[in-house]
Parts: C-alpha cells; structure tokens; sequence
C-alpha cells in the first residue's frame, strides 16, 4: 500500500460488496484490505444495506463505483445524482468515485446497460466536457473504466486505449482498468489485449478489476458469474508490472459463492504479482470453445438488494 | 451515413435494443429510422461485424440482455406475483410493463414503482365483485409495499415510543393526544386476504388461491426486517385515522362506530392492540396537546 496514482492510495486486494455477503461480514469481519460498493444501491437507502454500509465504512477503506453516470450519453448530466454521489461519498469516505466509460440511455430512459461510445474526435470532445463538468462538481478527480463491449461502430477512428488515455490526459480524471473488460472485448472485437494495455498511461491506473466471463459459440460475455480465466489472470500480471500496483478489486455479481470463495479469489493476484513477467500469449483464440451459453447474459453490477421478510 | 451524430445514434440503438420484438424487428420500425436514415440491410455501416458474429447478431446481444435483465429485477421485487402467474405470464406482464414505464431513474430500486399503476391502467373492465385481475393488484402493493419499508426511513437509530407511555398517559390527556406513527409504517386495505397466502408462497408450500374477503395489513420494520401485521376492520380504521394525524380520542371513536363488540370490551381490546402496536413498533412519540 505505498504507491499512489492521481494521489490515490494502492489500497490493496479488496472485494466488490454484494448483499448476499451483508450478514458473513457483519458476523466475521474478513480480513479483507478493502471494499468497493455500487453507489446506486445506497444513494437512497435508509434501510439495511445503508446500516450495513455504515459499519463497513467505519472498519474499511471504501470506493464507491457507480453504473449511472452515462458519462457518454448526449442527455443533459444530472444533477439531483451528482449531488447524491458527492454527499454519499463524503458519509462514507469513499476513497475515490468511479463509473464507465459508457451512455445508459437517453431522452430520459435508464436502460440498465454499460452501452458503448463511437471512439472519434466528436465524441472525445463530448466526453471530455462532461467529465470535467462532473469533477468540478464532485470536487475530486473521477475515474472511468473501460467496460466490456459486444459492438464497434463504423464512426470509430480511433481504439478505445487512445480514447481513454486521450480523457485521461485532457481531464486529469484516473482511469480503472478491468482488465476482464479489455480480455472480453478483444476476443469480441479481435484486437490484441496486450497492446491495449501497454499503451494505456499507466501512471493514471488508479484500480483494477478482475472477475470471470462466459465463452459462448461466437464471443464472450462479461457475466462476473466465476473464476477469474487465466488470460486475464496474465493480462493483470501484465498490468501490475505496468502500473507498480494499485488497488485491485473482484467482481462476482450472478452465482454468487460464500464470501470466503470470492476473497480468496482476489487473493490469487498475490502470485502474479511475485512472479517475473514472463512472455505473455494471450491474444484471443481462434476459436471459442464449443460451449453454447447463448442465454448468458452480461450482468448488471446494481444487483438488488432484496427485502428481508418476516 | 447521414445524421450519424453522437445523439442521433444513441437514439437508435436505444429504440433498436428496447424493441420487444428483437432488433431485425426494432431496425424497421419509424422511430428508428427517423434517428437514422437507412435500410436495416445497411446495419453495417452503423455497427461492423466482427469475424465471427453480423451486425445484427452483436446488437442483439444488448437487446437481448435488456428484458432478461429488467426482467430478472422485477421477479426480485415481485416473487410472490411470479408465482402466482408463472414465469411466462410474468414476462409477458413486465416487457409490457417496461414498454409502458421505461426505467427513468438511476436506481433499478426504483423499476417497480410504477407497476401497480400499469396493472390498474390494463385491468380488464370486468364491473362486480373482485376478480384475478383485483387479486393481482393487491399482491403487487403488497410487494411493492414491503420493498419500500426494507429500504426506506425507519427507526431503527432513534428510540421509539416506550410500551409504558400509552397506558400511563395521563387518563385526562389521553383522548386529546395524539400519536406520531413511524416512518417505515405502511396500511393496506386489501380485498383479498394475502397474509397467509403471501407467508404460504415465501415459504415455498402448497396454498390455494384466496377467495374474495376484505382485509386489512400493517406493515413496518424492526431491526431492519419487514415485519406484517394482520389487522381487524376497527383497527385499521383506529391505526389510518391516527396515521393522519387524529387524535387517540376520535380515532376510537372511529373505530368504534364500526366495532362489532360491547364498549366495555372494546376498551379491553384497546389496551391489548396498542400493546401489541407499541413493541412493534408503530408509534414514535406522543404529542399531548
């Protein structure tokens, strides 16, 4: 925990907050170096996953990510959210605010999706508006991951690591890499994962995400619903090299296992971490495996927190 | 492509992936095309294939993924309703649902609140007794009900109103009093009688379907679990007439005129209901006049 990018702390292996884990955590307190929460679910609660959240906060450091932002969307940024965020993060001490690189809707509509951006000079212009708008507003730099995508645009000039390193730069705003995200869309959109990410500004990686995916006939689906694979595993030994380390975080959001399933999950990035790097082969493979997932969905990381009846 | 403006694409793509008929079936329709001026055939110079999959196969992976997922978020905050109807008759309810009410807030807390509303809107104009359709209706207030208790205000960080209070009041005070209920308190009046039904269901048992029969729910919260409570038709009028800001004395005057009992019992009763309301609790504190 001593490197810091943007003047944020590497806060170590820390695991996505999910409800199905609220009572183990209140019961064992696991020691676990941090947690990262989905805004959304708490923006609004005064129920028991915002008590929840307050005994978490008091005992862990904590990052809020959030899935609504629509930072790319041409509908006007809103304001009532934004002042949510901002007044959610300074309850919690959240660490730092993140969300995506994405639209989820417009003329109002929320569709509960991370939709991709054409990456070209207008859109660029767009983005990079909005996300100074957004940090003058939260006072504090944002971060955006990059998501995981099913399509590219014909409008597209440019790849998505120049688009996310142009932000970067132009904005001041840390970046998260998921590198399950860059994995999925490179065998989605056949690029070469490793040039992805050693192209990114590195010392503007301020997270990382790992989490599992599901290989249907013709592509890949960013379902967070298993193990992590070992060709993202090598991406992030790739990453970690890259940045020095920074905090790095698990996400399992469908067929959820125990909580200790998933820490020690996150807990395996410690042998990539040691290892030496060695030559990487992980571009994506000229053929998928013959399992037919075609009723994988991807996820929503907002899973409901679910009402507890008597 | 013409008009392939940032806001002009996203208005397609959202009107192409939300199209319950699926995204050939979205591609032709005016709207979208009135964002984008183009043939379906010609998908590929919006979206590009990639070396496995068409244009139409990858966009159709977020169309896909649009119902599945909502879906998946309403049977969540509705599981007894799905039930009831089943997954198919519930999918078809909810894509209706989601074309009638799009999602328009940041929260999928949020994506049920209009389902009520729809259910009333689209019941079939059947006059007389209540029917499956009212049957419906009460159980996703129930539902609705019980979800915004969990996640809404309670009380659980202040203290409620001691059980001693109310009967130690002053006798002199007590009728002119009147009773602040906590936030997380919800009444139903139902035409249904769903607690035994709803409680059957949760618990994965068999249970027929209830009969038509006025009844009457309280619901709140305690240590931050949804708690329900069957009411009488008295009680119901004494808790909503208090609810709304009556004093103890003419809220029971309410309940009396429709106490099916003696008087002197019903002071017995009294007693024993606001017991049973204070531990719950229902009451935050009393403000004597």
């Amino acid at each position: 925990m001593s490197s810091s990018q943007l003047g944020y702390s590497n806060l170590g292996l820390g695991v996505g907050l999910r409800s199905t884990h609220f009572s183990h955590i209140l019961e064992h307190w696991p020691a676990v170096d941090w947690f990262e929460v989905i805004s959304e679910n708490f923006l609004d609660s005064a129920g028991r996953p915002r008590y929840v959240l307050e005994q978490i906060a008091e005992r862990y450091p904590v990052v809020m990510h959030g899935v609504s932002l629509s930072i790319g969307s041409t509908d006007p940024l809103n304001f009532a959210y934004l002042a949510k965020l901002k007044r959610l993060a300074r309850e919690v001490n959240a660490r730092w605010i993140s969300d995506h690189l994405c639209w989820t809707g417009v003329v109002g509509i929320n569709t509960h999706d991370l939709l991709p951006v054409p990456f070209n000079e207008k859109t660029l212009r767009h983005v990079v508006s909005r996300v100074r708008t957004v940090q003058d507003f939260l006072e504090r730099p944002l971060v955006l991951e990059n998501p995981s995508s099913y399509v590219t645009f014909a409008a597209s000039t440019m790849p998505e690591w120049e688009f996310l390193s142009r932000v970067s730069e132009q904005t001041g705003c840390g970046l998260l890499l998921d590198v399950n995200n860059v994995y999925v869309s490179s065998v989605n959109h056949d690029f070469d994962p490793v040039e992805y990410i050693s192209n990114l500004p590195h010392h503007r990686i301020v997270q990382m995400h790992l989490a599992g995916h599901t290989p249907c006939r013709t592509h890949l689906i960013d379902t967070h619903d298993n193990h992590v694979t070992n060709p993202v595993w090598e991406l992030y030994r790739l990453a970690h090299q890259k940045t020095g380390g920074v905090s790095s975080l698990l996400e399992w959001d469908a067929k959820i296992p125990p909580f200790p399933i998933v820490h020690a999950e996150v807990l395996k990035a410690r042998q990539y971490m040691a290892a030496e790097l060695q030559p990487l082969n992980v571009s994506a493979p000229q053929s998928l495996p013959l399992e037919n997932h075609s009723s994988a969905t991807p996820p929503h990381p907002a899973t409901l927190v679910f009402a507890e009846v008597e | 492509m013409k008009n392939q403006s940032l806001d002009n694409l996203q208005r397609w793509m959202q009107s192409v992936i939300t199209h319950p008929g699926g995204v050939e079936a979205g591609l032709a329709t005016p709207a979208a095309r009135a964002h984008l001026e183009m043939m379906p055939a010609d998908i590929e110079q919006v979206i590009e294939p990639s070396h496995s999959q068409s244009s139409i196969e990858r966009l159709s992976i977020y169309a896909g993924a649009y119902y599945t997922r909502l879906i998946e978020c309403l049977q969540a905050e509705f599981p007894v309703f799905r039930q009831t109807v089943g997954d198919d008759a519930f999918a078809d309810f909810a894509i209706d649902y989601l074309q009638r009410y799009p999602s328009q807030s940041y929260t999928l807390a949020k994506l049920g609140e209009h389902f009520v509303a729809y259910l009333r809107e689209t019941k079939p104009a059947q006059p007389g007794a209540a029917n499956w359709a009212d049957f419906l209706i009460d159980l996703a207030r129930l539902e609705q009900t019980i979800s915004e208790v969990f996640d809404g205000p309670g009380i659980e960080a202040r203290s409620p109103l001691p059980d001693s209070n109310v009967p130690t009041m002053n006798a002199d005070q007590f009728p002119q009093a009147r009773l602040t209920t906590v936030p997380c308190l919800r009444l139903l009046a139902l035409r249904f009688s769903l607690h035994d039904y709803y409680t059957a269901i949760r618990a994965n048992k068999e249970v027929s379907l209830p009969q038509p029969k006025d009844s009457w729910l309280a619901i709140t919260r305690r240590d931050y679990i949804v708690r329900r409570y069957q009411l009488s038709h008295p009680q119901f009028v004494l808790l909503d007439a208090l609810q709304h800001g009556q004093t103890i004395g003419d809220a029971i005057t309410c309940a009396a005129a429709i106490y099916p009992g003696q008087l002197d019992q019903l002071a017995a009763d009294l007693q024993q209901w606001f017991h049973i309301w204070t531990a719950a609790p229902m009451f935050e504190k009393p403000f004597p006049v």
